[in-house]
């Protein structure tokens, strides 16, 4: 299948990008592994395609405790470089548990960042949902739902964000630089998305024309030697997270002194679980405090039909992710 | 006949890219087409308007109901004469165009307008109205002997169960495609089919014309899983008609969404099994399926069938019936009937095997049937007996309760079931011919799926006539060849080796008197017996003397000879002997109960299916069909919206099947048998693998976490078990 034709444009600079990419009708396309499925499918038609993927975003450096990731680098180039792997291994665990070596091989940062749910019904054109046509209705909510969130939802819309590499980098308190003809500004990492509204749910805060240029991460590789991706899946690899769990602990002398928790496969939007967090911070590892852990992250959970399983699955992640990294059962 | 892991014939052709697949065949001023699909499930097409289409560029012209007209009324062809809609997604129109982009384009200028009626989107939607189909396949639907409702009320136990199974798709990796065209009143039809003249009996049929002025081609074919097993899909004639309308050769390729709703499904059964046992034997079966078909069309897999002969029992009852949903149509897909029913009746047995405090496998062994009861003819032959045995040495069976059974977050479950699917043959005819160079050309109709055929139609006339595989050519795939079986039911090396047999025993009869006929050359004189052929000489068995079958020809028949084989189909009314193949699959299973996850760790299965012709092409057969056997069991299913009755999630992104690394390693026995009733003792093995693993793998998963699953897919939700620390809770 093959959607309607629409003119591309190469763009080589970022101005350039950002004077296009404004104009009504236009959109980015980086690896395109998204896009195209999207604009296969009628889903995405826009008037204009905007090729960033050669715009000289894809650099990767580290200084100072700062982690850089230029947004258009590759997921295998930036789980394969040593910065990453010695001092975020959590961003490289959660990278190269995503789609496939292949995929991986063509997305960009950025378009991980910004694909959109998998929620079946937003990828059927002609099913009523709110997220692709607003006020067309929700059909997932009395539908078929098992891939649904357990949080942040509306009564208009209950997808999930499919991306893995979001919930890492949402445990480490991501901060997202994007760019646009007013300038540049810098946001957390959740605040990059939206929850959903009653008969509307936007996924991004962007606007349109918005480019993201870089991530970056500070003072966080003191979690690199405990830090863990748990992704639960109904094969051993290529799927979405059925619920995944990005942890991260520091302990010092027999003490939990930070704690970092965030949770996939469960809500709009990768779910930092700072109650879990708090619950562990000044205790000692153990079963004790990974079961409170445990049970403050289901707390508020509302499940549908099809779903319910998520919630004990979730808090067994959780304790699980935490006995990995926390030299204890 | 000798076994030859001979590498496929084609193998080269394929890793090099020369096989040209039949969707690769670009004429010049080729069309391309794609349908239009009807958004409702139900209702009625009230109209195309095409005003805008027309102006669009590259268009070339809009196929629809109304150009159906043209063809004969019949089954093949009522989904596009009538404007009644069935399913949704359903074609109403077809559009080409210069190129597929501009097709796409004109075809999104194209308005239709339905009207909907209430649609029934699911099978208990519906139960009250089920219908019973007479026939199943070839059995009938419902059975009975003995009396089932006093040996259940004897019984010192019984198992009660309901069993259910989900819808699956094919998808094979090539999707269906047809390139064709006119050639005055003859058509050209080249399409991935695995039944090229039942292809051409429907076109003949649809198009009122003789089956000669048709040509139909498929040569080379990535899969079909029966999805492609006859004409499914009747848009290709719509392909037909619109190159007939615009005179130039037309091209449709359904894309990978479409393989979900327009060329058939594994159907969707709700199975209510019951065993009786007295003194752990079987004393009573009853087995009563009800399975989803779509509005248009009857199908019933013959799911209970098996249950009337895989053991020993004098009661049993079995039934059918169907429920019509506005779904797509159900078709065989790998395994149909012995993969859903032998889940149910497997997994029976099993729970049967525990609540009696036997070994599943002693079970099986214990209610082995000798015969097959339900005709009450003898096996043609019959090696479960050894294919339980041989299996559960090589899988360890017997200590494997001694066996640690964590492994890291894995707990570790074990389980075994039998799979079965008949021996049957199709009529075939053959064409073999040896050039002068004594190099052989092997001719017949029929296909090879990527099964093998190809390799399998050389070997036999390569053996007969002692001809190295490098010198053979085979010719498959199209209707110009002499007629041969269509590629399902795991027949074709069954049907093709009598008619190739056939030809070969005539050239060698041929040559045989050839060389014993020239008084100077150096068989003068020898009798056909005592003659054999064998790296390209005839040999005499009883003196050293040879000759070389080139010169032979040389000699006397310079161009060469040709001689051509027939064989007929399995006549079941008068059939001496039931032909069935065997296995038993043992399976390791891992399950983190406190995640839900599970994972097929090691498989063993031990196979009889006669005399096995190539043992590596066996092998990939068996594999291949035990890793769609774990799809069935831990991923595929095709979701519908209930509200709509629209698939969800049409794309390999959403459907899952087995990635390698769910691929464990198989370790594959097979167990060769003589089989006095099938020509060259040969069984088809390309089901067998389909089936009775599921069964195994829920086995495994009670015999890890002490549930019992009783539906496919075994999901997360399924095994989740008390979350990791439980003490804590
Ligand atoms: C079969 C399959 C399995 C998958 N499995 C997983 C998985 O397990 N886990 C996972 O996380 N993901 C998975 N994915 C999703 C995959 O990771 C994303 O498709 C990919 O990361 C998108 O990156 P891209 O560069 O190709 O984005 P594109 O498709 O090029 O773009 C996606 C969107 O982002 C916008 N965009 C891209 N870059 C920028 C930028 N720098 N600034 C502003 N806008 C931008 C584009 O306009 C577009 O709207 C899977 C995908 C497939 C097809
Ligand atoms: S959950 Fe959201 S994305 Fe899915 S159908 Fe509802 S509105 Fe659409």
């Amino acid at each position: 299948m093959s959607g309607p034709s629409f003119h591309y444009i190469e763009a080589t600079r970022l101005d350039d990008a950002l004077a296009q990419g404004a104009r009504h009708g236009a959109t980015y396309v980086a690896g395109g592994t998204d896009f195209l499925q999207l604009w296969k499918t009628g889903l995405a038609a826009p008037k204009t395609v905007i090729d960033i993927c050669r715009l000289p975003l894809a650099e990767i450096s580290y200084a100072g405790d700062t982690l850089s990731l230029g947004a258009l680098s590759r997921l295998s180039d930036v789980a394969a470089h040593p910065d990453v792997k010695i001092h975020h291994p959590l961003i490289a665990d959660a990278i190269l548990a995503s789609a496939s070596g292949q995929l991986r091989n063509m997305a960009t940062l950025g378009g991980n960042l910004l694909q959109r749910t998998r929620c079946p019904y937003f990828r059927s054109a002609g099913l009523a949902c709110n997220k692709r046509a607003p006020g067309s209705g929700c059909g997932a909510r009395d539908g078929e739902n098992r891939h649904a969130a357990l949080f942040g939802t509306s009564s208009g819309c209950v997808a999930t964000h499919a991306s893995d590499l979001a919930v890492a980098l949402a445990a480490l308190d991501a901060e997202i630089v994007v760019a646009s003809a007013a300038g540049e500004r810098r946001l957390r990492l959740p605040d990059l998305y939206l929850l959903p509204a009653p008969t509307t749910a936007p996924d991004s805060s962007l606007a349109d024309g918005d480019v993201i240029t870089a991530i970056s991460i500070h003072d966080a590789c003191r979690f690199a030697p405990r830090s863990t991706y748990l992704k639960i899946r109904d094969r051993a690899s290529f799927e979405f997270a059925v619920v995944s769990v990005a942890a991260a602990l520091q302990i010092e002398d027999g003490v939990i002194t930070a704690a970092r928790l965030a949770a996939g496969g469960v809500a709009p939007l990768p779910w930092r679980l700072h109650g879990s967090e708090a619950a562990l911070v000044g205790r000692a590892p153990g079963k004790a405090a990974f079961a409170a852990a445990g049970d403050l992250a289901i707390e508020g959970a509302t499940p549908l039909a099809k779903n319910a399983f998520k919630i004990p699955l979730l808090r067994s992640a959780v304790i699980r992710a935490l006995q990995t990294i926390g030299g204890v059962s | 006949m000798n076994a030859h892991s001979h590498a496929r014939y084609e193998a080269l052709l394929k890793v090099t890219g020369q096989a040209r697949f039949e969707g690769e065949i670009a004429p010049a001023g080729l069309l391309h087409a794609t349908l239009i699909e009807a958004p409702i499930a139900c209702g009625e097409l009230v109209s195309v308007d095409a005003v805008e289409a027309p102006t669009r560029p590259g268009f070339a012209t809009l196929v629809t109901h109304d150009d159906s007209a043209s063809l004969k009324s019949s089954a093949a062809t009522t989904l596009i004469r009538e404007t009644a809609i069935h399913f949704h997604g359903q074609p109403v129109a077809l559009v080409a165009a210069s190129t597929l982009a501009e097709a796409h384009d004109a075809a999104r200028a194209v308005r239709i307008a339905t009207a909907a009626r209430p649609a029934v989107t699911q099978m208990d939607q519906a139960l009250g109205a089920a219908i019973a189909p007479e026939m199943v396949g070839r059995f009938p639907a419902a059975t009975r002997r003995g009396d089932v409702a006093t040996a259940l009320g004897e019984a010192e136990l019984v198992i009660r169960n309901r069993y259910s199974t989900q819808v699956n798709n094919h998808h094979p990796m090539e999707p269906h495609v047809v390139v064709c065209w006119w050639e005055g009143p003859k058509a050209v039809v080249h399409t991935s089919t695995q039944a090229i003249f039942a292809t051409r009996a429907t076109i003949a049929q649809a198009f009122d014309m003789p089956p000669r002025n048709i040509r139909v081609l498929a040569r080379f074919l990535g899969g079909g899983f029966g999805c492609k097993g006859q004409l499914w899909w009747p848009w290709m004639f719509w392909a037909m008609l619109a190159s007939r309308k615009t005179g130039r050769p037309v091209r449709l390729e359904l894309s990978r969404a479409q393989m979900f709703t327009l060329v058939g499904r594994r159907q969707q059964t709700e199975q209510d099994l019951a065993l009786g046992f007295a003194n752990g034997r079987l004393t009573a079966i009853t087995h009563d399926v009800v399975a989803q078909t779509s509005a248009h069309t009857d199908y019933s897999d013959s799911t209970a069938v098996y249950s009337r002969l895989l053991y020993a029992c004098p009661n049993v009852s079995t039934t059918h019936r169907l429920v019509r949903t506005n779904e797509p149509q159900p078709v065989p897909m790998r395994a149909p009937g012995t993969a859903p029913g032998t889940f149910a009746l497997e997994s029976a047995m099993d729970e049967a095997a525990e609540r009696l405090g036997l070994d599943p496998l002693d079970l099986r062994v214990k209610n082995f049937a000798d015969h097959d009861q339900e005709t009450g003819r003898p096996w043609s032959s019959n090696s479960l007996l050894s294919c339980y045995r041989v299996g559960a040495e090589r899988f360890g069976w017997a200590d494997r309760q001694k066996r640690k059974k964590r492994d890291g977050r894995w707990t570790i479950g074990f389980g075994m079931a039998t799979t079965l699917y008949p021996a049957i043959r199709q009529a075939c005819r053959a064409r073999v011919r040896l050039n002068g160079d004594a190099s052989l050309v092997v001719q017949c109709g029929t296909q090879d799926m990527g099964s093998g055929t190809y390799t399998a139609l050389g070997q036999i006339a390569a053996d007969a006539l002692g001809i190295p595989m490098a010198k053979v050519t085979v010719e498959l795939g199209d209707t110009w060849l002499p007629d041969g079986p269509f590629s399902g039911g795991s027949q074709v090396t069954a049907s093709i080796f009598p008619a190739v047999q056939s030809a070969t025993a005539q050239l060698r009869a041929m040559l045989a008197s050839m060389a014993a006929s020239d008084a100077n050359g150096p068989l003068g004189g020898k009798t056909s017996d005592d003659l054999d052929f064998e790296g390209e000489l005839i040999r005499s068995r009883s003196s050293n003397a040879a000759e070389r079958l080139s010169d032979v020809l040389a000699r006397t028949a310079p161009d060469g000879l040709v001689a051509e084989g027939e064989s007929a189909a399995t006549d079941h009314p008068k059939l001496a002997a039931t032909g069935m193949g065997h296995g038993a699959v043992f399976v390791e299973i891992g399950v983190d109960s406190a995640l839900g996850e599970i994972r097929v760790r090691r498989v063993c299965a031990a196979f009889a299916a006669g005399r096995i012709l190539n043992p590596l092409l066996a092998r990939s057969q068996y594999v291949g069909g035990l890793i769609g056997g774990i799809g069935m069991a831990l991923h595929e299913q095709t979701l519908t919206d209930r509200a709509t009755g629209c698939i969800l999630g049409k794309s390999f992104a959403d459907y899952l099947i087995p990635v390698h690394a769910d691929m464990p390693e198989f370790d594959i026995a097979m167990i060769e048998e003589d089989d006095p009733h099938l020509p060259g003792s040969v069984k088809g093995i390309g089901m067998l693998g389909s089936a009775g693993i599921q069964a195994a793998i829920a086995s495994a998963v009670h015999d890890a976490i002490g549930k019992r699953i009783r539906h496919l897919p075994i999901r997360i939700e399924d095994c989740l078990g008390p979350a990791c620390d439980t003490a804590q809770r």
